[in-house]
């Protein structure tokens, strides 16, 4: 059974249809792209999952647990549940500008999980390494490059020890050179086997890291596949038009 | 100039900025949480709760606060059928115009600071699992004591000038032993101790508010 079953979600703003129809699954393990130009409803999509959106019809289920059935969303216990599988990281980094880095981790191990503070001090620092910061875990955000603020966030939504990691446009707030050292952490995130929903404008990341690539325009997907299937032979016009326009930039 | 003849002007000033600096404290004290209530009962999706804590901060604010404080402690006594219930000592009622008037200017203070707050940070505390409470208390409160402290301390010091109105309620505090020494000995040097003492009550202030904001800075 797929990890995420998303099948004919719908979601409009007033009359404006930004959800058409869209299913997909999602694999243990896998790494999905979703790219598609902007207003395409990609991180309406995504963000629908993790329930910052209201979808208006269709099915999410996550690990067999359906958070919305044809429209109709399961109780807030239970979704509150289906939540805490899934963490999310922003494309503004979100981070808590009055706490410090580590303070940042510790917040929602401390306040959700109840953890004790032996437990998530040492998870805290591991996760800091691992995204390369240890060194600024005492530091404000405000001291930190948007590069390192956005592998902070990342460590934090790590802390809540997630099933699956949204990403919504991680890089898109990041000059190159920083773009350079997020997309790593993703990538080494990914040789973990960690599962991954990645909303992206890097279409070398997608190519090179993802295993499954969805296009998506106007609030359809338009194709799926491969990277080697979706990026590299496009079948569909809107696809080639828009990865003309991407790889050109 | 004898020492002994500013004594005697000094001294009973002070017990009257005793009366400005305890209106002060008692009136800043219980206006912020008031008008922190305020905010979020104007916030509340509870409609009614919502309009009659509009009406009550629009009411506070378009009218002039010595009208409210006449209305405090001559008018109450004087309303049919409760008034005989509302007899208060002049110094309780003014104060507690005070506290109404405040409020609902801080409520305004923090309803700005609450509107300056990325939407960014709900998002995030909400997928991190946080609870509703946990997300005012723990992440949105502390911004937003950051962002209103000089909006803060700016009221503050007005309050601490505002107490002179005591004088048109006949309540004494420092303006009215300041302008009773000025008619006994045709004098105006009172006048210049009253001020040095608002003057002094306000550098403290803001010595406190510095304080704090180097204290609580983020940025």
């Amino acid at each position: 059974m797929s990890f995420i079953e998303v099948r004919n979600l719908q979601k409009s703003f007033g009359p404006l249809e930004v959800l058409k129809d869209i299913s997909f699954d999602v694999q243990k393990n896998d790494v999905m792209a979703i790219i598609g130009p902007s207003g395409s409803g990609k991180s309406t999509m995504l963000r629908s999952l993790i329930q910052l959106e209201q979808v208006g019809g269709g099915s999410i289920r996550v690990d067999g647990d359906y958070l919305v059935k044809d429209g109709i969303y399961t109780n807030p216990t239970d979704s509150k549940i289906i939540n805490s599988k899934m963490g999310m990281v922003f494309q503004q980094f979100n981070l808590f500008p009055h706490l410090t880095v580590k303070q940042n981790l510790e917040l929602a191990p401390k306040l959700v999980k109840k953890e004790k503070a032996n437990d998530y001090g040492h998870r805290s620092i591991e996760l800091l390494e691992k995204v390369g910061l240890a060194s600024k875990a005492d530091e404000l955000p405000s001291r930190l490059s948007g590069g390192q603020k956005q592998r902070v966030a990342i460590a934090r939504a790590l802390m809540m020890d997630p099933d699956i990691l949204l990403f919504d446009e991680p890089t898109s707030a990041l000059d190159p050179q920083l773009t350079k050292e997020v997309l790593q952490v993703m990538k080494n995130l990914a040789e973990e086997h960690m599962t991954m929903i990645v909303v992206t404008h890097e279409m070398e990341f997608a190519s090179s890291v993802a295993n499954h690539v969805i296009f998506m325009d106007d609030g359809m997907i338009i194709e799926s596949g491969t990277p080697e299937e979706v990026i590299k032979s496009p079948k569909e016009m809107r696809t080639k038009r828009f990865l003309n326009y991407e790889l050109s930039k | 100039m004898s020492y002994e003849y500013f004594m005697s002007m000094l001294i009973p000033m002070l017990e009257g900025a005793k009366a400005t600096v305890l209106l002060f404290v008692i009136a800043i004290v219980l206006s912020i949480p008031l008008g922190f209530l305020l905010t979020l009962a104007v916030r509340s999706s509870i409609k009614p709760i919502s309009y009659l804590a509009q009406t009550f901060i629009y009411v506070m604010r378009g009218t002039p606060l010595l009208l409210q404080l006449l209305f405090f402690v001559f008018g109450l006594p004087l309303l049919p059928v409760i008034g005989e219930y509302l007899v208060f000592d002049r110094f309780v009622a003014a104060t507690i115009a005070f506290i109404l008037n405040y409020s609902a200017y801080f409520a305004e203070i923090f309803r700005g600071g609450l509107i300056s707050i990325d939407k960014g940070q709900y998002e995030a505390s909400q997928v991190l699992g946080l609870s509703k409470w946990q997300t005012t208390v723990r992440v949105i409160l502390p911004q937003m004591f950051r962002v209103t402290l000089p909006p803060i301390a700016n009221e503050s010091v007005s309050l601490v000038k505002d107490t002179a109105l005591l004088y048109a309620v006949a309540v004494p505090e420092l303006l009215h032993y300041a302008q009773t020494v000025v008619n006994r000995d045709f004098t105006i040097i009172p006048f210049f101790i009253a001020a040095g003492i608002y003057l002094l009550i306000a550098f403290g202030l803001t010595v406190v508010f510095k304080y704090l904001e180097r204290k609580l800075q983020y940025e």
